[in-house]
């Protein structure tokens, strides 16, 4: 028989990177299952010509490179014993925000990184806000002590209580509550407004629902704390994880497809291989999405019914549409100055949720010019762009068939070149010298995604950051199966994926722990 | 903050939060029980299923023999399936076992896309004078056979986002193949741009397609074939090589354009010193792959007193070691082959990273122009198998 492995991680992704290399870490007999030849999961890159494209991350929170002690994904890297193969670029710009449909209230702001640099700026264009600024920057650090303070908590006590309802009373009162809900009771002034809501196309919800500390946790260390990327792509994270975890003692399988996670009596034991071959572990990291894990991976009559209506109660969120563009002319003359540009049609946040359900109305974009923050990411005389929209509901891409296919994504991605030539000015295109073009159909070819989302389950209705971190305990669970990555708890981001990913990890070892102290 | 915050008022503030929990709870509750919706049903999955299928069958419906060393191919689905649309100008992958070795080999579509709709692909496979796989495929393919193969790739063709409104192509030998999509697809108007086609053959009998391409010449005015001659004059074609001056003379005067490059390596050697007089940017000038035998003889940079030698090669596959050896004069890739160890490969010239591997010990060549590896690939050790050659032992994982 077959050899068995502590624990299986099934998919290379953020998450499973992160949970396998601290299994491995831990000693623990670890194999990490990929169906692809590369290890990242959207966590990639591409080649094209001259050109090496970045398939996905705009900027990484959670590095902190202007805090002291760095911020809480660089300590798991750290632990991990993997910061020393990335090389980190800090950017210095936050994001220049603008709408084009909404006529003499049209707006065009550009912000720095750094919370006093980001209240001046805003002073500029909006004078005499800096208290509603400092107010709404305050606010971040009663959420992030509150955070900190719950997840602290060992054993709940009256104490426990007393601090809840004492000192972390303002973090219990915002906690249910949207943006928007919160800018109408601090007053906060359209100008401010759209300026803190310029990264709301990361998360895909409309500031009505969005929940505000999911926000402004990621605004905060955004801005805060600082954002990098790496200076060789996200590939560079991916294969610095693998080539650690690898060093640890992993095995990692390439190009092998899990078809099954096998599950009896409500307990993982391993996975069968699209080759047919069974291989048996102690525990399963699944970081396949919980959706295709429910309705492909594990036979439905050993789910528990709870996560069967916990699934169904859940909402797909937006479908991803990139353009990657390669440019023969360098970022300085094309004068493409910004890293980060989001475009919006409307700064009706609802409305625009409701513009991006159609190719026709949707122009929204967020687009970035690596060469501002890594000058030499192409050739000399080259520069580098890519650009990613969002489309809402579950129906848009309904009407695509396998031939206007190609035609479809084309005429989308021309959209958004002529929408970003209007609205910053910058002629870019007769200077394409490579192009591709990633459309949902890509999405759902290259990671499998239902329906072409790129950020996993919506967090919105009763599915919000906050709604899964406090319902987490609730509900049966297969045992030994844990969940890591961008459909989890922490919602999509790379940030938040690794994290999920090393909380996966840290959920193994103690039940590991746990029942060998039972033994 | 000295105060506590307050949304609307401390009593709705924690009910809301409480809500949190009682909320979730009944939209569970009242979630149906029966599972989701599988991920293949929605519209998009279908589509990138269709598309991108794994691997294809297709059943050989007809032989068109030009001679015995060029023949075409019409395949058509062997499972019943609609075969995957594709971007003319693209490849199709085929998966061949001869002996103990098994391979594959990129075979540009010389259909149009359109035929793929009604359920057919052509390729056209021209005999390479000691060759291992085209040989295997003109002397043992025959209709009826049925074939694996992998869904169409590449990015060699024409889009209009990048490429100026005409294209001057240059084609050479089998090179003509993408060229006929890339027509049958403008006719069809499923493109919409001019193509000035310039064909190199030897003589007038090695010009394949000749009828197809006048008579797409003729009722498409996008459309225009001039052949030229290298070994034979006559006052109906053009003689000689093609080279900038004949670009000149059938390329647009006073508009931009773009240049297409298939054919053999003599051929690109050639263009690659001409072209420069055009002074076209480099965005204009697109080449095909080319994934012939490399003579590493006269590759500069290969340290000559190499050739000819023999390394073992221990190959990694998901918890299972083989050894074998690889000659210094084969590829990586070509040596897993022959040891009939099946890897993913596609386009055999660096470009699509299907065979991408790492190498766990060991020096190896890469010849210049063909290494397509990301930074952190070469970084971290990773190298295209299809375009590296062993200099020591070799310790490869390629799974
Ligand atoms: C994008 C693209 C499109 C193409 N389109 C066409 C087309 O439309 N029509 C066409 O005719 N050709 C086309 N080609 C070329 C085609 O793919 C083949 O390269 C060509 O048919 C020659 O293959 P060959 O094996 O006969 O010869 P060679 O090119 O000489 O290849 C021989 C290779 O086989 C290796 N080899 C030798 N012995 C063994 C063994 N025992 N086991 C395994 N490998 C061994 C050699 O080392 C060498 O690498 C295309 C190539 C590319 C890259
Ligand atoms: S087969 Fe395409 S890169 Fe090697």
């Amino acid at each position: 028989m077959a050899e068995k492995y502590d624990a299986i991680v099934v998919g290379a992704g953020n998450g499973g990177l992160v949970a396998a290399t601290k299994l491995a870490l831990e000693g623990k007999k670890t194999l990490l299952l990929e169906k692809h030849n590369i290890p990242g999961g959207f966590a990639t890159s591409f080649v094209r010509g001259r050109f090496e494209f970045e398939a996905s991350l705009h900027e990484l929170c959670g590095i902190g490179p202007f805090t002291p002690e760095g911020g809480p994904l660089k300590k798991i890297f750290d632990d991990l014993g993997v910061s020393d193969r990335i090389e980190w670029v800090t950017l210095d710009e936050a994001f220049r925000t603008m709408t084009i449909d909404d006529g003499s209230a049209n707006f065009d702001y550009s912000l720095p990184l750094g919370r006093e640099r980001f209240i001046a700026k805003v002073q500029e264009y909006a004078p005499g806000t800096e208290d509603v600024c400092n107010k709404l920057f305050d606010l971040c650090e009663v959420i992030n002590n509150g955070i900190d303070f719950l997840s602290s908590i060992e054993d709940f006590t009256s104490d426990t209580l007393k601090s809840i309802f004492g000192e972390h009373l303002s973090f219990i009162n915002i906690a249910g509550y949207s943006v928007n809900q919160v800018f109408d009771t601090l007053n906060v002034p359209k100008k401010v407004r759209d300026i803190f809501g310029g990264y709301w196309c990361y998360l895909g919800v409309n500031l009505d629902e969005l929940n505000f500390i999911h926000y402004f946790t990621m605004l905060h260390s955004y801005v805060v704390d600082g954002a990098v990327i790496p200076r060789t792509r996200s590939h560079g994270i991916s294969c610095a994880l693998l080539d650690r975890f690898e060093e640890l003692g992993g095995e990692a399988w390439f190009n092998s497809p899990v078809r099954r996670i096998l599950v009896h009596n409500n307990r993982a034991y391993g996975v069968l291989l699209e080759d047919g071959r069974e291989i048996l572990s102690d525990y399963v990291v699944c970081n396949a999405s919980p959706y295709n894990a429910y309705t492909k991976l594990i036979d439905t009559n050993e789910i528990p019914k709870f996560r069967i209506k916990d699934l169904n109660a859940k909402k797909l969120a937006v479908k991803g549409f990139a353009v990657f563009i390669g440019l023969n002319r360098s970022y300085e003359e094309l004068g493409l100055n910004n890293h980060t540009y989001f475009i919006y049609n409307t700064a009706d946040t609802r409305r625009q949720a409701e513009l991006m359900k159609r190719r026709d109305t949707n122009s929204v974009q967020a687009t970035v010019c690596l060469n501002t923050a890594i000058p030499d990411c192409s050739p000399e005389g080259t520069s580098v762009l890519y650009m990613t929209s969002i489309f809402a509901g579950d129906n848009s891409w309904n009407d695509v068939t396998a031939e206007s296919y190609v035609k479809t994504k084309r005429e989308f991605a021309d959209k958004m070149i002529t929408v970003f030539e209007k609205a910053t000015g910058c002629k870019i295109r007769e200077h394409i010298e490579e192009i591709e073009i990633a459309a949902p159909v890509t999405y759902a070819h290259y990671t499998d995604a239902p329906n072409g989302t790129i950020y996993g389950f919506d967090a919105s209705g009763t599915d919000t950051i906050v709604h899964r971190i406090a319902n987490q305990a609730f509900g049966k669970k297969i045992d030994h199966l844990y969940f890591a990555g961008g459909y989890t708890m922490q919602c999509i981001g790379f940030s938040p994926s690794y994290t999920t990913g090393n909380l996966a990890a840290e959920g193994v070892l103690a039940e590991m722990r746990k029942e060998a102290a039972a033994k | 903050m000295k105060n506590t915050f307050k949304v609307k008022s401390e009593g709705r503030d924690i009910l809301k939060t409480l809500n949190v929990v009682t909320g979730r709870m009944l939209d569970v509750n009242m979630a149906s029980a029966h599972i989701a919706r599988h991920p293949d049903t929605f519209n998009v999955n279908r589509i990138a299923k269709q598309l991108h299928p794994k691997s294809l069958k297709l059943r050989i419906k007809k032989v068109d023999v030009f001679s015995e060393d060029v023949k075409s191919y019409i395949l058509t689905s062997a499972e019943g399936r609609m075969l995957p649309y594709f971007k003319a100008g693209q490849y199709l992958t085929v998966e061949l076992k001869v002996g103990s070795s098994v391979l594959t080999r990129p075979y540009s579509l010389s259909s149009s896309p359109r035929d793929s709709l009604s359920g057919e692909y052509r390729i056209t496979v021209k005999r390479v004078p000691a060759g291992f796989a085209s040989g295997h495929i003109l002397d043992n393919w025959q209709a009826g056979d049925i074939i694996t193969a992998y869904p169409p790739e590449g990015t060699f063709g024409y889009e209009p986002l990048r490429d100026a409104k005409t294209v001057v192509g240059v084609a050479g030998g089998s090179g003509i193949t993408p060229f006929i999509s890339m027509a049958e697809d403008i006719a069809s108007g499923d493109s919409d741009f001019n193509l000035i086609l310039l064909y190199g053959a030897r003589n007038t009998r090695e010009i394949l397609f000749k009828k197809e391409l006048d008579a797409l010449a003729d009722k498409c005015d996008k459309f225009k074939v001039c052949y030229v001659l290298s070994d034979s004059t006559s006052k109906k074609y053009e003689t000689g090589f093609i080279g900038a001056d004949l670009i000149k003379k059938y390329a647009p005067a006073d508009e931009a354009y773009s240049i297409f490059v298939c054919g053999p390596g003599p051929m690109y050697k050639f263009l690659q010193s001409e072209l420069p007089k055009l002074g076209l940017e480099n965005k204009y000038i697109r080449f095909e792959m080319s994934s012939g035998r490399r003579d590493l003889a006269i590759e500069p940079g290969y340290p000559k007193d190499m050739l000819e030698k023999t390394f073992s090669l221990t190959v990694i596959d998901r918890g299972s070691k083989y050894e074998t050896e690889c000659n210094s004069s084969d590829s990586i890739l070509c040596a897993l082959e022959k040891a009939g160890i099946a890897v993913q490969a596609r386009c055999r010239s660096g470009e699509c990273g299907f065979c991408r591997s790492k190498i766990v010990s060991g020096e190896y060549f890469i010849p210049q122009g063909v290494d397509k590896r990301r930074i952190a690939d070469a970084r971290f050790g990773y190298v295209h198998p299809c375009c590296a050659y062993p200099l020591s032992d070799i310790v490869i994982k390629i799974n």
